[in-house]
């Protein structure tokens, strides 16, 4: 009863607070709360209402225009209100959204989509070919300085893209072209086989250019300055909001099938408040810290879900002459015990990998995972403490050497500063005279000092761009900024270049086996220690189904989500 | 002018036994008088009638004397790990058949409260973790006293560095006045108005992270408060007697700034060293809160609170004795600190 | 008096602009850039540089971004909210932060208030050392600790209060973020006060008024608290903006939308403008209350600008 009165006691304090300080802005809203406690009970109601869901955000949008977002919030909100050619469905595949036919020529390098004519922007207009061209133009303009123009142009393979992007073409002269309101004709310089994969990537979303330019310079900052053409209309959002509210597009071409009414998403940094506010009923999925998995394991809503990206180690090969030798190298990937770093430390559902390519992203021409089987490269990776001390006393006696220390740098971010002190003592223990320091630092400081080779270990990810190997392989060609390693072998230079523009390119299963043969190059060569593919411990209601999770591009889809 | 004419030849000589005391012993010597005005020897008296900064002093003692010997009380090191036998709940041998620390906990899950003992379950009868183990099977005993060795190492060296800069610079400002004085106070409060969380990052961001940075962000950001006080007293007694009298003599600034004024000053300085020990601490667990503390493995008592924060609600053993070893140590800091402030000032004692 | 003030408020210009400047080159010092992304190519990144400006001597970024600031234009957001105006970014959030602030502050006011008013009267007694140990308690927690603590108890077990915060229940949903605020500015009024009402109590005009007769009531409220209040305040103002700096830990872990938690995201990803213009805000807002507590004071106490002046 004390403590109720003490509440009470505070709770007027606030309020007389509230009015004292004056503020116009804050006294307003205190004006306000008479009108709005209504509606804040109202609101309360409709949060556990059905056909409402509520979702939790680890981090803010960055930005809501297409062409400027890099990072997965922003690019799942911007696809709940947004489509593009293509969507993904529920198993990752590229399906047909705004195109509802594709064309492609024999050569593979000429791509025609035909719009659908009963998708419309929000303001009634519809959608054109010519959205998708100002949109891609954008992309490329050195003015615009979109980070994911390299979707278009080494990814993407699009003509011109890349000179485009270095100033020396206009953007005029990119290899897409409106041939009339509903066709859209987009040329190659290659073929690229995951082309139609690319196209449910936010950066090559339409964008109504009247619009765009209806709103100056505050495009997509709030729900009046975006348009939908999607399952969602944006109804409540603000530049780095905590609070982001979405509801059900009547418009929608395929509306029938969206069955939310509205979709809230509450931004929460704070990993205990996420799941104390699971579990009193605010929120319907939430993330899980790995020291809760132990408080929520047990629980029918617990699911582990993949999040594709692919965390290693990377040792500097040009600076450090120690990780030179290829027995330490071999010695220190064997003493690493990933089951135990996945099931003791992250807990929360993550994969121990030991291929170069992470599973359960790409899907060959077979219809079987690239890296399915696991065991592929065990001879030179795999968890064996006495190879690994075996390679090591013979990677010493080569370098004449009785102790090494070497310091690995890693993020200062809950996961890498768990993951980095296991590695740690796991590589202490089973490697006699090795010394593991450890640094931790922001990430940007810690990509800034890999690219630049100041490092000797590093603790780094990889996320997939696109549901192709090559979007890890392709790292680690000569002078590749993200070869951390600096590691340099013509052989695999050649491979990949034939897999990309060469002759491979359009044959899927010599492709196929051609990367294969890439990534034993890599694995032989000890050039990264992969550790494990990242998962991610999530708790979604019982009485919510249809989301739709991919490791790739969009992380989660909301489209045939329902809530009873 | 008569009177100084007298007769040399004629005057009293005075002989040593005209001066010598009746009943002569050691403690004639003493002035009584004076003895009684014997500052520091009243100060303690002071301090030692006040019982709650007695009672800080001694847990203050206590902590420190833990945070020395308390790592190496038992078999297991700060940073050793044994990923076999982590999260397992507090158990000490013998209290242990209390019931209480038998290494048995309540786990609350979404699917209700489940009581277990992994050491039965994972059939451990000779391991003891008296204060529990964290997430990677380290010892939270050794890690709890080796955190709070490392949390004092910077609090006390950070106040003291920031004790000699900010003495020093407030003194030689009060001392000097004028142009001096201005162009110091301006210094000052630049270096006042930058939000400290920003000097203090950029400071971890730009330097390699480790204890003599942080001990070198914190010194720079508290130095203020010192410098203020420091000035505030000498302005007070710079046109005191003593100062004059010593400058007469012909004492040099450097002579009456720090042999003169600081013996003078020393108690509020003192006080306030006491005061800025726990802001250092606290400081330095909010560094560790947003990622800028200590480097892993090592630990302060601020990072393994933030080590246990996510497990407040799944092994709450993992965050509280962290909690309560720094909850005490500020408590009994700032208990000791009000003791010697009210110990130290002439206006509270008539009271 | 005029003049005082006057030569106060250049002063205070000047220290604004020095610490935008060491602001400036602190940014440089830091390591990485906002674009720092794995993901970004040596051209793209220096097409950003272009785009932002970011590759022009340092002498002439400071100059535009002073002649900007002059005009109300803070720059944009790099990272956290890309190419938002700061100043948008900050207009919606300042309020927040002030509210939850203030809300703190008057809470931890009051009641350290009569903490202290208890310990001085009870002086030597338990209940001095009560409260005392009460007050202190306070700042020996963390507050993120706090916060949690009293999310899980009062939000999640007894479900009194909110435990994120909302736009549509401002009032309710602040209580927890601002009782868990408090505690320092509770812990220092206590000290204060306690120390000042000793002072007072002990001092002639007190003997006075008692030996005139007065006692009781009267004599504490009239005589006692209003001299003992004046120098309360003057440590009050400052206590609101280190409360901001404070409320960055809580502001995240309670979802407060302020201006805490994005300096700290700023921080967190290079974002410079962010920084510079939040740390800027924080440094404006910390020398003006500083600024007006200093007339204030000279304006109730002539003492004190007498001795101000003849610095």
């Amino acid at each position: 009863m004390k403590k109720k009165l003490l509440s009470i006691v505070l709770a007027s304090a606030l309020t007389l607070s509230m009015i004292g300080c004056g503020s116009s802005a804050v006294s307003g809203v205190s004006e306000q709360n008479d009108t709005t406690s209504d509606e804040a009970d109202a609101s309360d109601s409709k949060k556990s209402a059905e056909g409402n869901l509520n979702v939790m955000l680890e981090t803010p949008v960055e930005s809501l225009d297409p062409q400027q977002a890099t990072d997965g919030t922003s690019f799942e909100v911007i696809a709940d209100y947004t489509d593009g050619l293509m969507q993904m469905d529920a198993d990752g595949k590229a399906v047909n959204a705004l195109a509802d036919m594709v064309d492609v020529s024999e050569d593979g390098l000429t791509y025609t989509f035909h719009i659908r004519n009963d998708a419309n922007w929000s303001n009634g207009k519809p959608v054109t070919a010519a959205d998708f061209v100002f949109a891609w133009q954008r992309a490329v303009d050195p003015e615009v300085a979109s980070e994911y123009s390299y979707m278009l142009s080494d990814i993407g393979q699009i003509v011109n893209a890349q000179e485009i992007i270095d100033g020396t073409k206009d953007k005029s002269e990119l290899g897409v072209k409106a041939v009339d309101e509903k066709t859209l004709e987009v040329k190659l310089n290659v073929p690229v086989s995951y082309f139609l994969s690319l196209m449910y990537f936010p950066t090559f979303y339409p964008v109504n250019q009247a619009f765009f330019e209806s709103c100056a310079d505050t495009y997509a900052t709030s729900p009046e300055t975006t348009l939908s053409n999607g399952a969602f209309i944006l109804d409540e959002y603000q530049p780095a909001a905590t609070t982001i509210r979405l509801i059900k597009n009547p418009d929608y071409y395929d509306s029938d099938k969206v069955k939310l009414v509205a979709l809230n998403y509450q931004v929460i940094q704070d990993s205990q408040q996420a799941l104390m506010s699971y579990q009193s009923g605010d929120l319907d999925t939430t993330l899980v810290n790995g020291e809760q998995v132990d408080q929520v394991k047990d629980d029918p809503s617990y699911k582990a879900i993949g999040a594709g990206y692919l965390w290693y180690i990377s040792p500097n090969m040009k600076e450090v002459k120690e990780l030179q030798n290829k027995n330490i190298r071999y010695a220190i990937t064997m003493a690493l015990n990933r089951e135990a770093i996945t099931t003791d430390v992250l807990k929360d559902g993550s994969a121990p990998t030991y291929t170069a390519v992470p599973m359960d992203f790409a899907t060959g021409p077979d219809g079987s995972d690239f890296s399915a089987d696991q065991e592929k490269f065990k001879d030179v990776c795999r968890y064996d403490a006495t190879a690994a001390a075996d390679y090591w006393n013979k990677g010493l006696e080569e370098l004449g050497a009785k102790e090494i220390t070497v310091t690995m740098i890693h993020d200062a971010d809950d996961a890498p500063i768990k993951v980095a002190q296991v590695v740690k003592e796991q590589l202490e223990t089973t490697l006699p005279g090795l010394t593991v320091e450890l640094q931790q630092m922001p990430k940007k400081e810690r990509v800034q000092r890999m690219q630049e080779g100041d490092f000797e270990l590093g603790l780094t990810r990889w996320g997939p761009d696109y549901a192709d190997p090559m979007t890890y392989l392709g790292m680690w060609v000569t002078k590749n900024a993200n070869n951390y390693g600096f590691w340099s072998n013509s052989e695999y230079d050649e491979i990949i270049a034939d897999c990309t523009t060469g002759s491979t390119a359009m044959d899927p299963k010599a492709r196929w086996s051609a990367l294969y043969k890439a990534e034993k190059l890599v694995m032989d060569e000890a050039v990264i220690f992969p550790l494990y593919t990242q998962c991610n411990a999530e708790l979604i209601s019982t009485n919510v189904s249809g989301i739709e999770f991919h490791p790739v591009a969009l992380n989660r889809v909301y489209k045939n989500a329902e809530k009873k | 002018m008569a009177e100084a004419t007298f007769d040399k030849a004629n005057s009293y000589v005075p002989v040593e036994a005209d001066f010598r005391l009746k009943g002569k012993t050691a403690d004639d010597f003493v002035d009584t008088n004076f003895a009684s005005q014997n500052f520091w020897k009243e100060v303690i008296a002071r301090f030692w009638r006040k019982k709650s900064a007695v009672i800080g002093l001694v847990f203050v003692l206590i902590i420190s004397f833990f945070a020395f010997l308390g790592p190496v009380m038992n078999e297991y090191t700060y940073s050793g790990q044994n990923l076999e036998n982590k999260n397992l709940a507090p158990r000490i041998p013998i209290i242990e058949y209390t019931g209480l620390f038998d290494g048995h906990e309540n786990i609350k899950t979404t699917s209700g409260t489940k009581t277990v003992n992994y050491y039965f379950e994972k059939k451990l009868p000779d391991t003891f973790y008296w204060f529990g183990s964290d997430n990677f099977g380290r010892d939270i005993w050794t890690r709890t006293w080796s955190g709070a060795q490392v949390s004092l190492i910077i609090a006390v060296a950070a106040a003291i560095i920031d004790m000699i800069i900010g003495m020093s610079y407030g003194l030689i400002s009060g001392y000097f006045g004028g142009k001096v004085d201005m162009v110091l106070q301006r210094i000052l409060e630049i270096a006042n108005g930058i939000p400290r969380l920003v000097i203090v990052t950029l400071l971890l961001l730009v330097f390699k992270p480790g204890m003599i940075t942080i001990i070198i962000a914190l010194m720079l950001t508290e130095w203020v408060g010192m410098s203020r006080i420091a000035r505030a007293e000498m302005l007070k007694l710079k046109e005191q007697e003593f100062v004059l009298a010593s400058r007469t003599l012909g004492a040099g600034n450097m002579h009456i700034i720090f042999s003169e004024v600081l013996p003078n000053i020393i108690g509020s300085i003192i006080t306030q060293v006491m005061f800025s020990i726990p802001t250092a601490i606290f400081t330095e667990a909010f560094l560790s809160f947003v990622g800028l503390g200590i480097p892993v493995p090592r630990c302060s008592l601020g990072s393994l609170i933030s080590e246990g924060f996510n497990s407040f609600t799944t092994h709450p053993y993992q965050i509280i004795p962290p909690i309560i070893v720094m909850a005490l140590l500020m408590l009994s800091f700032n208990l000791v600190a009000d003791g010697l402030r009210e110990a130290l000032d002439p206006k509270l004692k008539e009271m | 008096m005029k003049k005082y003030v006057l030569k106060r408020v250049i002063t205070a210009i000047f220290t604004l602009l020095a610490i935008t400047l060491i602001l400036f080159i602190l940014m440089q010092l830091m390591p990485g850039s906002p674009f720092n992304d794995e993901k970004l190519n040596e051209s793209q990144k220096a097409a950003l540089y272009a785009k932002y400006g970011l590759d022009k001597p340092i002498v002439i970024q400071f100059f535009h971004y002073v002649v900007n600031m002059f005009k109300g234009d803070l720059g944009v957001s790099y990272k956290i909210s890309k190419n938002t105006p700061i100043t948008q970014l900050i207009a919606s959030r300042l309020p927040i932060s002030i509210g939850v602030g203030f809300a703190a502050v008057f809470i931890g006011a009051i009641i350290g208030l009569l903490l202290g008013l208890l310990a001085a009267f009870k002086r030597d007694t338990a209940w001095d050392t009560f409260a005392t140990v009460i007050s202190v308690i306070g700042v020996s927690v963390p507050s993120y600790v706090f916060a949690l603590a009293l999310s899980y108890q009062f939000g999640f077990k007894l479900d009194w209060f909110p435990m994120l915060y909302s736009a549509k229940d401002v009032v309710r949903s602040s209580v927890l973020p601002s009782v868990s605020l408090s505690m320092f500015t509770m812990a220092s009024i206590a000290r204060f006060t306690r120390a000042e009402m000793i002072e007072v109590l002990g001092s002639d005009y007190m003997l006075l008024a008692e030996s005139k007769g007065l006692s009781g009531n009267k004599l504490v409220f009239s005589h006692a608290l209003r001299n003992a209040l004046i120098p309360i305040i003057t440590v009050l103002a400052p206590l609101v903006v280190d409360l901001m700096t404070g409320s960055l830990v809580v502001e995240k872990i309670f979802s407060i939308p302020g201006v805490g938690s994005l300096l700290v995201n700023a921080i967190q990803s290079n974002d410079y403008n962010v920084v510079i213009a939040l740390s800027f805000i924080y440094s404006a807002m910390y020398i003006g209350i500083m600024l007006v507590v200093d007339i204030l004071y000279g304006v109730i106490d002539p003492r004190i600008r007498v001795a101000k002046e003849g610095d």
